[in-house]
């Protein structure tokens, strides 16, 4: 009975955990499970480091998004299995330095191609894009051409909007008008609510539940979202609305910990995702603009993507004034 | 056949129910308190003052208390005439269908729940024709409070029809014979067989349901167009991984913790009287008798309910299905689908089996308390098993990070964890189920058996198992389907490459992939469709005991 017992176990031990042979050197890293999923960038850029380094092991764990590996990394401390984190976005980096967990990069930014300058030692960029309004062709013949537009719209030009406090799409929309209307961002926000058809707790519910039964012509999502739609689906029903303000920018970084016991693997693999090999992966598997310039390796769809202004705030003054604009966007949006 | 008796006796004077029953107890609370308790230890300086400061909290939790009254009364008011409509047409084309949908809902993960409600009631959705057509106006009842409350009562009613329809259907046979040769009319029926049998069930059923609707939060947010219809669980949401307030956190987790158990508290007290009928649960033999109420005009208000369960379930589920079959295409070419499938069904098993344990062992243990006039410590017990539903999922999470690291999450131990807390989980619902069936033989039953000194095994096996089966096949399906469907959890504790099945869903979506995603729920149904469908099947065919051999006799031969 217990030999059973032990064998089934072991069965279902060995089903679980299937994948995640040890190696000798093991490469911990934390990111979020649209990284890893087999469809996402992760499989090939982990074969592709795999092969570099020789006898090494990367091991993805995945969490729901990067708030969640600021989280994580909170609660774990010092005491924290990963190596690495690769999914902290420029307004998660104040609070995750903050953390005095983190290593610099050492890595080389001659290669990053951002529409911004970047000199943090700490994260590395590994992809961008912009935050914007996708709108459906089909029910939209001339989308908006600035946010001012938007707000004066016709009636029933509905948006669908993910919550600040839940989504960091949201975030990016709360940053984005904060950026551009400063004081006057309650008064913006109040009659955009009268726009709005849903604010969702998460993109996947905006945009699966929502905008794909077609229920608003327009969600927020980001400016590379229709390259999907034109390279993978081969439709161009779907595209993003420029504005002529500009729009908010995410940069999505990768950084160390201090306290990894595999400081050169780490250190390497930082150097590795500035190079084709890592980023050839990024603009299909991730629906991200490489953080390189990748030359003919970029996808066509990419050239037809808007190319808007960026607008962003520093990572310390997010950290600084976040919960406060929060509670601005709510009791504008509450009335 | 006494001969051969071991000591163990499952009924009241056994020494196992309270052992099992605390031991049960202890890890409820221990994972439960635990957990909080370690959140409000890791918080430095909680001000209960913050809660009345935030002038937000106060509109928010008034509203979240008004939706879930409403859903409530609504999905439970509205299952009484759909369960009765049920239990009085055992054949008609199409039931078993209709049952099969009632199990789906429940269990359908809230993005997908979603998509199917916005195809169908949505601005753009089937409906919306009919809508304008009907009103006038452009459709738009699924954005605000009627959105949700729909949403609620779609997700919540065939819960509650299905389990208030087996309860009407553990009425001895013997009553029905008696009703029928009396001639008893439909209102005569419903007072002295119908609500008896439903009375005790309602008020854990509402509590249970209000619990759902209280902590529901994708549903909330999406249909209710904004922050001004919002739940408890978004600030939390917010004070936990955003701002860290774990303070703050808490005091949220304590206010959802004080408000659901208080309810839980009442509804236990008041349908803990044991109903008259009580004990004389119906063997599953066969026999049904022709119900005169059947005829008449209850074929016509039957139809109605029944037609108006058909439309309520149907078609959302039909556009979660067509989309999932516009996907099936993407199904071949992902490798991990599979895997993701048996592992989701291992864990679900696991996460089934030990929250039916949990039932047995709290209800055992409540029962015992009970029959020696511990009603508070009775209550307790019971109440005890709600505590998981009411602690938010985040607060569980954190406050086990918090308790067991370093240690956690790596390998399998993750997934272990995983399948222990949505054991937890779906324990205030198979309770539900099982609650009605646990308390067995009736006294003169039990002292004709103690008279004939059949006990211990022989007992189980012979007179409480065949009562047992198939509530607990029931249960053992909901638990696995609830944990079949689970995201919340395994999202907490995060996990190396191998996903499960709503995992999987999840980073299609998040990915962009939504033929795909809508494959893997359609999966997904098809698996929960399977484990009810086996397991009804297994104890559907009543078991070779001896009074059954002659129950066809019976009915032809003896007059009562």
């Amino acid at each position: 009975m217990s030999s059973k017992v032990h064998a089934a176990g072991a069965s279902l031990a060995a089903l679980l955990a299937a994948g995640s042979l040890q190696a000798d050197q093991t490469l911990t890293v934390y990111t979020y499970d649209s990284f890893v999923s087999e469809w996402g960038p992760g499989p090939g850029i982990e074969a592709a480091f795999e092969a570099r380094c020789g006898d090494c092991d990367l091991e993805f764990v995945a969490l729901p998004g990067g708030v969640d590996i600021l989280q994580r990394l909170r609660l774990e401390g010092e005491g924290t299995r990963a190596d690495l984190v690769l999914g902290l976005d420029m307004n998660l980096m104040a609070e995750a330095r903050a953390l005095d967990l983190l290593a610099p990069h050492g890595a080389d930014l001659a290669p990053l191609a951002l529409p911004i300058d970047w000199s943090d030692e700490t994260f590395l960029p590994y992809d961008w894009g912009h935050f914007a309004f996708v709108y459906d062709s089909e029910q939209l013949e001339t989308p908006p051409g600035s946010f001012a537009e938007l707000l004066e719209a016709p009636e029933d030009v509905k948006v669908i909007l993910q919550d600040p406090r839940t989504s960091v799409t949201g975030q990016g929309l709360m940053l984005w008008i904060k950026k551009l209307y400063g004081d006057r961002a309650p008064e913006v926000w109040a009659r955009l609510n009268e726009r709005v058809l849903a604010v969702t707790n998460g993109w996947s519910q905006a945009y699966f539940s929502l905008f794909m039964n077609g229920e608003a012509p327009m969600v927020l999502s980001y400016a590379t979202s229709p390259a999907y739609h034109m390279a993978v689906e081969e439709t161009d029903r779907y595209q993003a609305a420029v504005f002529e303000e500009g729009h908010y920018l995410q940069v999505e970084t990768a950084a160390m910990l201090a306290n990894t016991g595999q400081p050169e693997l780490a250190r390497e693999f930082l150097a590795f995702i500035l190079t084709p090999d890592f980023q050839r992966h990024i603009p299909l598997g991730n629906v991200m603009n490489p953080a390189i310039d990748l030359g003919d390796e970029r996808p066509e769809v990419f050239d037809r993507l808007i190319e808007p202004e960026s607008l962003t705030f520093s990572p310390e003054e997010v950290r600084a004034h976040r919960r406060e604009w929060i509670r601005e966007w709510l009791n504008a949006s509450v009335r | 056949m006494s001969g051969a008796t071991t000591p163990l006796r499952w009924a009241s004077r056994s020494r196992w129910p309270p052992g099992l029953g605390l031991a049960a107890l202890a890890a409820v609370a221990g994972l439960g308190l635990g957990s909080l308790g370690a959140l409000l230890w890791q918080a430095r300086g909680v001000h209960p003052a913050a809660l009345w400061q935030e002038p937000w909290l106060a509109a928010v939790l008034r509203f979240t208390l008004w939706q879930a009254t409403l859903s409530t009364l609504l999905a439970v008011g509205l299952a009484v005439p759909v369960a009765l409509a049920l239990a009085r047409r055992p054949r008609f084309p199409g039931r078993g269908l209709l049952l099969r949908a009632m199990e789906l809902s429940l269990v359908l993960p809230t993005l997908i729940g979603l998509f199917g409600l916005v195809a169908v009631h949505g601005r753009r959705g089937w409906a919306a024709p009919l809508w304008e057509g009907l009103v006038g106006s452009e459709s738009g009842y699924l954005y605000g409070l009627s959105g949700i409350v729909l949403a609620h009562v779609f997700y919540n009613l065939p819960l509650a029809a299905r389990l208030m329809l087996q309860a009407l259907e553990t009425a001895p046979a013997a009553h029905w014979r008696l009703a029928s040769q009396l001639g008893l009319t439909r209102a005569t029926i419903w007072r002295t067989l119908e609500w008896p049998r439903l009375a005790p069930l309602l008020p854990r059923l509402a509590a249970l349901i209000f619990t759902l609707c209280f902590t529901s939060f994708a549903i909330v947010m999406t249909l209710g167009g904004g922050p001004r219809s919002s739940t408890l669980e978004v600030a939390l949401y917010q004070a936990l991984k955003f701002d860290h307030d774990l303070a703050l956190a808490a005091l949220l987790a304590l206010t959802q913790l004080t408000i659901c158990l208080s309810l839980w508290l009442l509804a236990l007290s008041r349908g803990g009287a044991p109903s008259l009928v009580v004990g004389s649960v119906a063997l599953p033999t066969g026999g049904r008798w022709r119900r005169r109420d059947a005829l008449g005009l209850s074929r016509l208000t039957d139809a109605v309910w029944l037609t108006a369960l058909a439309a309520l379930l149907l078609p959302p589920l039909a556009a979660v299905v067509l989309a999932g079959l516009a996907g099936l295409p993407e199904l071949p070419r992902q490798a991990s689908l599979w895997a993701a499938a048996a592992r989701s069904l291992v864990m679900a098993l696991g996460a089934a089996a030990g929250a039916l344990t949990l039932a047995l062992s709290l209800l055992a243990g409540s029962r015992w308390l009970k029959a020696r006039r511990h009603g508070a410590a009775a209550l307790l017990m019971e109440g005890g098993g709600q505590l998981i539903l009411v602690i938010p999922a985040l607060v569980l999470g954190t406050g086990l990070f918090l308790l067991l690291r370093p240690t956690l999450g790596s390998g399998w131990q993750g997934y272990g964890l995983v399948v222990l807390v949505n054991a937890f989980m779906a324990l205030p619902f198979a309770m539900q189920v099982v609650r009605g069936a646990l308390p067995g033989l009736s006294a003169p039953e039990e002292r004709l058996a103690d008279q004939f000194g059949i006990r211990g095994r022989v007992r189980l096996r012979w007179l409480v198992w065949p009562r047992l089966r198939r509530p607990l096949a029931l249960a053992l399906a909901y638990a696995m389907t609830l944990s079949l469907g689970d995201f919340s959890v395994i999202a907490l504790f995060g996990s190396p490459s191998a996903p499960t099945l709503p995992m999987l869903l999840y980073q299609q979506l998040g990915g962009y992939r939504w033929q795909g995603a809508a494959a893997t729920a359609l999966l997904l149904l098809a698996l929960v469709v399977l484990v009810f469908v086996l397991l009804g099947l297994l104890t559907r065919r009543p078991p070779r005991y001896p009074w059954n051999r002659f129950a066809r006799e019976e009915r032809h031969a003896r007059v009562p």
